[in-house]
């Protein structure tokens, strides 16, 4: 067993790699390699909501799956609770739950309810408890009416509420949630976010990944972002708009803009980033502005030979810091 | 909230009792296999009761003898290892594979669930049998009879044991068991004795379990059988023996095949 203590970080990575090898073609003997994490370095603290965004084949599930004990890294290390991920299996696997999701993972021909059951048995959940516990959870998530009914006749929804359940089932004291609302309707998707909230209130630790921008900025009070198997950037959602240029962004869209008009936004006070995106006969400059000395209107003052532009101003979201940073890397 | 002890601390024994119980739901969820462990029996025992006729005064036990491990060979040995076939393509290996029970603990589950099923095949063959014949088979000592048949029934679940293991290690063991499947079920003596193969095929047979419990229930059940080994009691030393060695290989197989797979990341595929 390590040294780790109970107050020292939930998650801590160094370097952390992970190639996948693979064969095909005739008698198997094309090899190919692919680098799904490239050194991930990452501190998650006790008891919050950590999330990590990414685009499709980013590696977010590659690293949840290193951190909860289900793949090895190639290179690197981590310590969940205080213990290697790789040497200290039988001390963290009573104590971490994984949700994966989807419309696998789950046997369809028995009831929910007897799926719990043989997860709650297989984690030495006490028979004295397991009903109570079962009923309470399928209560939570909002399966009561349907505990009895068999997997297969459950929409993706309720798999998912079930897959949650059975993740929580043995109290884990950290959380893989690998997108707990994909898939969801939106009222089941907020029952769900308001379960993960009510999870940290009980002290769990929640790494979760997700697609959904809002999702995250409701959530999560610290966030990374994975791009490519790098963590680009991480931080509190207000530190990331401020990586990206500033917390304020004003939109404006007209019939093409011209290199000097552009320039002369780009002198306005304030303005730290200028992203131009064509779409049919139509271009959007998008402005991320760090302060608010100006204001939508010095902007239209700015640009007098434009009088059909239309503006739009909002707060900067995590979606465009996403977007942003991930676009960045892969520039 | 500490760290310091997991809300509960799981049980060997209770996974497996409750993959035994997981086992016997899915199956009682799925109508197919009504098949295998129903009907195929009765078409076995049919069959080897034919096939057998005329062979000796012993022919009976010899048809029930055959058809019960034409039987309870596929309930057996290849359910066990299909079994864990089917978690990976339920996507369950994953969340079984993570849970703290060792999953070897959940494989004996399945695997006493086919033997369960694979003697209940062979209660059908024998009532088939006795029911064409118009009697029992004269057995010199049944109640030997009765408990080599769940000798060998135990030996072909040590084989299954390790079985699993492969369908645990690669998403191809399904392919690989196909393949393997009717040379092993004729090297082991399962429908006639391993004496009638070619003589360099009785080496091979000493490595499988199967091959020396059969021999001694032959030996006990028809007299004067002359089998591959040097008497009723060797066999069962061998059998005891080479199921020791399974079960230990099992253990450490499943180890290690966790360990490949958690460096390869084919737990996931199917």
């Amino acid at each position: 067993m390590s040294l780790g203590s109970s107050d020292g970080p939930a998650i801590e990575t160094h370097g952390i790699r992970r190639v996948f090898e693979s064969r095909k073609g005739f008698l198997f003997r094309e090899k190919t390699r692919t680098e799904a994490l490239k050194g991930v370095d990452l501190t998650v603290e006790r008891g919050s909501i950590f999330g990590l965004l990414g685009p499709n084949g980013a590696g977010k599930t590659t690293l949840t799956k290193i951190l909860s004990t289900l793949l090895l890294p190639t290179d690197g290390t981590a310590l969940v609770l205080g213990h290697d991920v790789t040497k200290e299996t039988d001390w963290l696997r009573p104590r971490m739950g994984l949700v994966l999701g989807g419309e696998r993972g789950l046997y369809n021909r028995i009831s929910g309810r007897d799926n719990l059951r043989y997860f709650a048995d297989l984690y030495g959940v006490p028979t004295s408890e397991r009903e109570a516990r079962i009923g309470e959870l399928l209560e939570r998530v909002g399966l009561t009416g349907a505990g009895d009914r068999r997997v297969e006749e459950y929409s993706r929804g309720m798999k998912q509420k079930l897959h949650i359940a059975r993740g929580i089932l043995h109290r884990p004291q950290i959380l893989f949630l690998d997108e707990p609302t994909i898939g969801l309707d939106p009222k089941s998707a907020r029952e769900t976010r308001k379960l993960i909230r009510s999870l940290v209130a009980d002290g769990v630790t929640i790494f979760l990944t997700t697609h959904y921008m809002f999702e995250a900025e409701e959530l999560c009070p610290k966030l990374a972002i994975l791009s490519k198997g790098r963590i680009v950037a991480r931080d509190t959602v207000d530190a990331l708009r401020s990586l990206v240029g500033g917390d304020r962004t004003i939109e404006l869209e007209a019939y093409g803009f011209e290199d000097r008009e552009v320039e002369s936004l780009r002198a306005l006070p304030g303005v730290s980033k200028i992203v131009t995106e064509e779409f049919g006969p139509m271009t959007r400059l998008t402005l991320r502005i760090r302060t608010y000395e100006t204001t939508a209107d010095q902007v239209r003052a700015a640009l007098p030979g434009q009088p059909e532009l239309g503006v739009r101003e909002r707060r900067t979201s995590l979606e465009d810091v996403y977007l942003d940073l991930v676009d960045e890397e892969v520039a | 909230m500490s760290d310091a002890a997991p809300a509960f601390a799981y049980s060997r024994h209770r996974s497996t009792y409750t993959s035994l119980r997981l086992s016997f739901l899915l199956f009682m969820a799925d109508p197919q296999w009504l098949i295998p462990s129903m009907i195929a029996p009765v078409i076995f025992g049919l069959v080897s009761f034919e096939l057998f006729r005329g062979y000796g005064s012993y022919y009976l036990t010899y048809a029930i003898l055959g058809a019960g491990m034409m039987s309870m060979w596929g309930q057996t040995l290849y359910g066990s290892g299909w079994a864990t076939g089917q978690d990976r393509e339920f996507g369950t290996l994953e969340p079984t594979i993570q849970a703290p029970t060792p999953y070897l603990f959940v494989v004996l589950g399945r695997v006493i669930w086919n033997v369960v099923s694979g003697l209940i095949g062979g209660a059908i063959v024998y009532l088939v049998v006795v029911a064409i014949a118009g009697g029992p088979p004269a057995l010199p000592n049944p109640v030997a009879f009765v408990v080599l048949f769940v000798f060998v029934m135990l030996t072909l679940a040590a084989v299954g044991v390790v079985f699993a293991a492969f369908y645990v290690y690669t998403r191809y063991a399904g392919f690989i068991q196909n393949i393997g499947e009717f040379a092993f079920y004729v090297g082991t003596g399962c429908m006639f004795p391993v004496v009638l193969l070619p003589f360099w095929t009785n080496p091979v047979a000493l490595f499988f379990p199967p091959t020396w419990a059969l021999d001694a229930l032959r030996y006990a059940s028809i007299p004067g059988y002359v089998g591959f080994s040097w008497g009723f009691w060797p066999d069962v030393v061998g059998a005891i023996a080479t199921t020791s060695i399974y079960l230990v290989l099992a253990g450490s197989l499943f180890h290690r095949v966790e360990r490949h797979v958690l460096e390869s990341g084919s737990l996931d595929q199917y």
